[in-house]
């Protein structure tokens, strides 16, 4: 587990202590322990089952079957079809959510203590909305009649009324305007406690020298919430290109598959069509891509910023 | 207080400071009105007649003000006030958990040097990247089958007592912690417990409230897993409970969504409980070397 | 202080963990062994012809009425009292997730032994392994009671997997006033049933500046309704014929496919997606005349609605009128039989970790219980269906004040339901049902949306459909 190399040698019970491996071990035991349970032995029993047409009395070994028939080359095969649909999602959604998360968060900062919590509420409190309220609320934003919110907007405008969800034109942007929409309560939370983090004699200093307030964001701010915008650009994506809720409720993947995402092809290959190694399959080839974009980002961000 | 001094606070001239807070201010409520649009309805409508079904609730006005529904919500059967209680149950050893396990695996990966720790972490974002819809099976099988949790609470707050998520967030904030700070705590004699203890976690409240008030809201807002491991109603969470109101032909809406509003001010409370720890910041500038 | 309460905390933590995972570490690899599952259970299953022993069955079962659960453990108990050796266990579900909820326990090897299904996901489920043949339990005599064409439903590769609860037929409901207004003659659709062009023609009289002659939700995943309901019309009500060709690369389905593509662009009905949620609506405050997908039930939908109205309480629809509820038969389209689409819903057994045969015996004993006589005649006097066996329809006593027209006409439409044909394979189900998500049913939404044209939609069917299934198994003429 360790190796020695502690250069002097003190009595024991002093090496012991002054051990970072040791001490490195005992704080992440409690962790390590519930990790490998609930989230190892589930992820090693998935890719493990990814080789087999798995049944619940008897699967049967097939090698790399279920991976050649994910990535095999046809017209009718979906999974390029969704993986495409999945990328143009998370490239427009992750990027522009964060900005807004951080502008929103930015925005809040000059306010006195009451009117922060009074707009950080406004903004994380929806978060507990039902899902009911949720999709009849969205349903209604989205209804292609004349009586739909976006709609009445558009004849408001003078602009001919959309097919919202039910177009291919405009699918995949509605998807995308809803998650715009909703659901940054927690980025601009985190950002927020980032934001309280940076400390004020920075800013002084940049005073003293002149600097505008764009200035000040740009050479201060952005930078020391470098490790908090690493954080949420890493599980955004992760989210974003595992993201299956908002289509399953909203299209059912339609129409003519423009809002099929790789969770859905997923979803239904393992709860609907039985077909749990091919779903496994197909989860790992999407983790591995999602691997290589977190690398990516890791080594775009650079690593840790230390002060 | 902290990064106030992003902003120049035109002491020379109120007019100014005014207009600015003013226009920052209309931003900031029309952001907020798409995002606020459905928990209003959610609210208005649980005050309105116990109407069936969701299709004609076009308006955000109920047609008249009443507690009916309210009513509807707690005659459902004896277990309504249950499935509230369960859901809290659940929400705080998950945020327990999570602020103790996390917090201490985020400081080890952030600044303790320790063999492996480059490993073991991508291990547990990789891991984090692996779509829930096929580790659910294995964890379902582990969980009813061997450990035999069903109806348990245990079997709902186990698998998300310290997530990788959680990890992730507190290595990223703990890494922005000076590490001469740690250093010359370790010159001194502290050990790492210690240090952690009397040094890293008073600094670290900001980042524990949000990762509590996170973790509470998803574990609050957690449907599957529950469903699963649940067959028992007197054991079910709100989430569980609610989606009874849904039928094959009608959905008892209203009543549905009195007990969403109902089952929303737990989180509201730990909301503002919380509050004055997002504020807080971190005084590094006291202590930095 | 503080602090040592968290260290405390964390230490018990730790410790139940180890605790907890100890199970975990003794048998690892176990896989999918049944033996320890088996030996913990106390074993009923040694002595052959137990019944007398103690058994629990488990069934699983959504909210398929809104009093279907608290008449569920009415049913148990009674089952109970009849035969005291067996108690029943029952696993409540909510209405759209009960299909995951199974499908999870099914592949963990943990499936309840009773489960409520649709009849087109049986396939799933015997593809994994775990549906029991129900004639193997069941005496010939019990079976018998049950409707042939229901039961087929329930059968695949000529085993009867489950037993039917209902028969639910899909078409089109109306405002009576306002489609005699459009010069219908609705007695006579009622009994005879129409054909496409007369239902053309009426859409077109009853259109007028601010009502719509027909509306149909088809948004998202709902347009495979109207697939279906139009599609019984045009002779495609069955995937497979009778000497398993696929149907759907029929020449019907061209003309299919024309009449919607006519009926979206006439004006008689809206160009544009509308909500599930909507349809009835908009025929209630008299913004349509006919909608679909409808069925007998909603019925009483209208009459709670005419109630509220009256009360004036605020629980009816915002603007609706009083009106009577007129249940109609699907069209017929390019001289096709008439015909009506149907589902069935059932319940499966299935096979655990500890299923043998006397446990088995014993819960086609409580399926049959309560699929039939007068537990399953309550269930369909909530759901205005009639019963698919002949002790059900036997016990049934029809409640008040139901119109004797739509009760003729939703038996009508159920004897025009036609049963899949006997002999079709699990993996020809999947296949045909893949091909339906995942080509016909978006090429269809294209077809909605004006995206597209009939013609095209045929064609890209044809070729999915020969793909799927050789050019030898599919009809491509017309059919009949």
């Amino acid at each position: 587990m360790k190796k020695t190399t502690a250069p002097r040698l003190k009595p024991r019970r002093k090496f012991r202590f002054n051990n970072e491996d040791l001490w490195g071990y005992l704080f992440i035991a409690a962790a390590m322990i519930i990790f490998c349970v609930f989230t190892l032995y589930p992820v090693i029993s998935a890719v493990y089952t990814s080789f087999f047409e798995y049944k619940p009395f008897g699967s049967e070994f097939v090698g790399l079957q279920n991976y050649a028939e994910t990535l095999e080359f046809s017209k009718r095969n979906l999974f390029y079809k969704a993986a495409w649909n999945t990328l143009l999602y998370t490239v427009v959604v992750v990027p522009l959510s964060l900005l807004l998360a951080f502008a929103i968060a930015v925005m809040i900062l000059p306010f006195k203590k009451k009117t922060q919590s009074v707009f950080k509420a406004l903004y994380y409190l929806p978060g507990v909305a039902s899902g009911v309220a949720l999709s009849v609320v969205w349903l209604w934003i989205y209804d292609s009649s004349p009586d739909g919110l976006f709609n009445q907007l558009l004849t408001f405008l003078h602009i001919p009324t959309q097919n919202w969800l039910s177009s291919t034109k405009t699918s995949m942007l509605s998807l995308m305007i809803m998650a715009l929409l909703s659901g940054h309560g927690v980025n601009i939370i985190t950002y927020m406690a980032a934001l309280h983090g940076i400390d004020n004699s920075y800013f002084e200093a940049a005073e003293l020298d002149g600097a505008t307030f764009f200035q000040k964001v740009r050479s201060i701010v952005w930078p020391l919430v470098k490790p908090t915008t690493l954080f949420l650009l890493v599980t955004g994506v992760i989210g974003s290109f595992q993201v299956f809720m908002n289509a399953y409720m909203m299209t059912g993947g339609g129409p003519d598959n423009s809002t099929t995402m790789i969770g859905l092809l997923i979803y239904n290959n393992a709860f609907v069509y039985a077909k749990y190694g091919l779903a496994c399959a197909q989860a790992i080839l999407l983790t591995i891509v999602i691997a290589f974009v977190s690398l990516f980002q890791f080594k775009l961000m650079g690593v840790d910023v230390e002060y | 207080m902290a990064t106030t001094g992003l902003y120049s606070q035109h002491l020379d001239n109120k007019a100014v400071l005014h207009l600015r807070n003013t226009i920052v201010t209309i931003i900031l409520v029309l952001l907020a009105v798409a995002t606020l649009f459905p928990i209003v309805y959610m609210i208005l409508s649980s005050f309105g007649p116990n109407v069936k079904t969701a299709g004609n609730m076009r308006s955000i006005f109920p047609s008249r003000w009443t507690l009916e529904s309210y009513q509807a919500f707690f005659d459902f059967n004896e277990h309504t006030v249950r499935w509230i209680w369960n859901s809290v149950v659940v929400a705080v050893f998950t945020v327990l958990g999570n602020v103790v396990f996390a917090s201490m695996a985020g400081y080890a990966f952030a600044k303790i040097r320790f063999k492996g720790s480059t490993f073991l972490f991508g291990l547990i974002l990789v891991a984090m990247m692996i779509p829930y819809q096929v580790t659910q099976v294995p964890l379902y099988i582990l969980v009813v089958k061997e450990f035999k949790m069903t109806n348990t609470y245990a079997a709902m707050i186990l698998p998300s007592i310290c997530t990788a998520y959680n990890i992730f967030l507190c290595k990223q904030f703990f890494s922005g912690l000076p590490t001469p700070l740690i250093e010359s705590a370790k010159m001194e004699g502290c050990n790492q417990m210690q240090i952690f203890l009397k040094i890293v976690l008073p600094l670290s409240k900001t980042v524990l409230a949000v990762m509590a008030i996170n973790t509470f809201m998803s574990s609050w807002n957690n449907f599957f897993w529950p469903f699963l491991v649940t067959s028992d109603p007197a054991m079910y969470t709100i989430q569980v409970g609610l989606k009874q109101f849904k039928f094959a032909n009608e959905t008892l809406f209203a009543p549905m969504m009195a007990g969403a509003t109902l089952s929303a001010l737990p989180m509201f409370i730990l909301f503002f409980t919380l509050q004055k720890y997002f504020m807080e910041g971190v005084t590094i500038g006291a202590v930095k070397g | 202080m503080k602090k040592i309460i968290a260290l405390l905390l964390c230490l018990a933590m730790v410790g139940c963990l180890f605790a907890a995972c100890a199970p975990a570490e003794t048998q690892p690899t176990g896989g999918s062994n049944t033996e320890p599952g088996t030996s913990t259970e106390p074993s009923t299953n040694t002595e052959p012809g137990a019944n007398a022993e103690p058994d629990t069955i488990v069934i699983m079962a959504p909210p398929v009425t809104g009093n279907y659960i608290a008449n569920l453990k009415v049913w148990a108990e009674d089952f109970h009292n009849l035969y005291p050796n067996l108690t029943v266990e029952i696993i409540e579900t909510s209405w759209g997730d009960h299909n995951d909820k199974l499908s999870t326990m099914a592949q963990a090897g943990e499936a309840p032994d009773i489960a409520e299904v649709s009849s087109n996901a049986i396939g799933t489920y015997v593809d994994m392994g775990v549906v029991v043949d129900v004639s193997k339990y069941l005496s010939a005599e019990r079976l018998a009671d049950y409707d042939t064409n229901a039961l087929n439903y329930m059968t695949l590769d000529n085993t009867v997997y489950g037993l039917p609860l209902y028969l639910t037929i899909q078409a089109l409901g109306a405002n009576k006033e306002m489609l005699e207004a459009a010069g219908a003659d609705v007695a006579k659709i009622q009994q005879e049933g129409w054909t496409y062009e007369e239902f053309l023609e009426i859409i077109k009289n009853g259109t007028t500046e601010n009502t719509f002659g027909f509306v149909f939700a088809n948004s998202g995943v709902t347009a495979s309704d109207m697939m279906y309901i139009f599609g019984a019309g045009a002779g495609l009500g069955n995937t497979f014929t009778e000497d398993m060709k696929y149907v759907f690369t029929s020449e019907n389905m061209l003309s299919l496919l024309k009449a919607i593509e006519e009926m979206t662009q006439s004006g008689y009905m809206p160009n544009y997606a509308v909500e599930a949620g909507q349809r009835m609506v908009m025929c209630q405050t008299g913004n349509a005349m006919i909608f679909g997908k409808a069925m007998p039930l909603f019925e009483s939908n209208f009459k709670t609605n005419n109630a509220a109205l009256d009360a004036n309480d605020g629980t009816a629809v915002e603007g609706s009128m009083k009106m009577d509820y007129v249940f109609l038969p699907s069209p017929t389209i390019d001289g096709a039989a008439e015909a009506c689409y149907g589902t069935v819903d059932g319940l499966i057994a299935m096979r655990n970790n500890n299923t043998t045969d006397e446990h088995l015996a014993n819960v086609m004993l409580f399926m049959d219980y309560i699929c039939s006589g007068e537990r399953i005649a309550a269930c369909m006097n909530e759901l205005y269906l009639d019963p698919v066996c002949q002790t059900g329809r036997d016990a049934l006593v029809l409640e008040e004040g139901r119109d004797q027209a739509n009760l003729d006409t939703a038996s009508r439409c159920m004897s025009l339901v036609v049963a899949p044909p006997s002999g079709v394979t699990a993996e020809m189900t999947a296949t045909a049902q893949s091909l339906m998500n995942e080509v016909i049913v978006p090429k269809f939404q294209l077809l909605l949306a004006g995206e597209t044209t009939a013609e095209e939609v045929y064609q890209e069917i044809v070729e999915a459909g020969i793909d799927a299934f050789g050019e030898e198994n599919c009809v491509t003429g017309r059919l009949g």
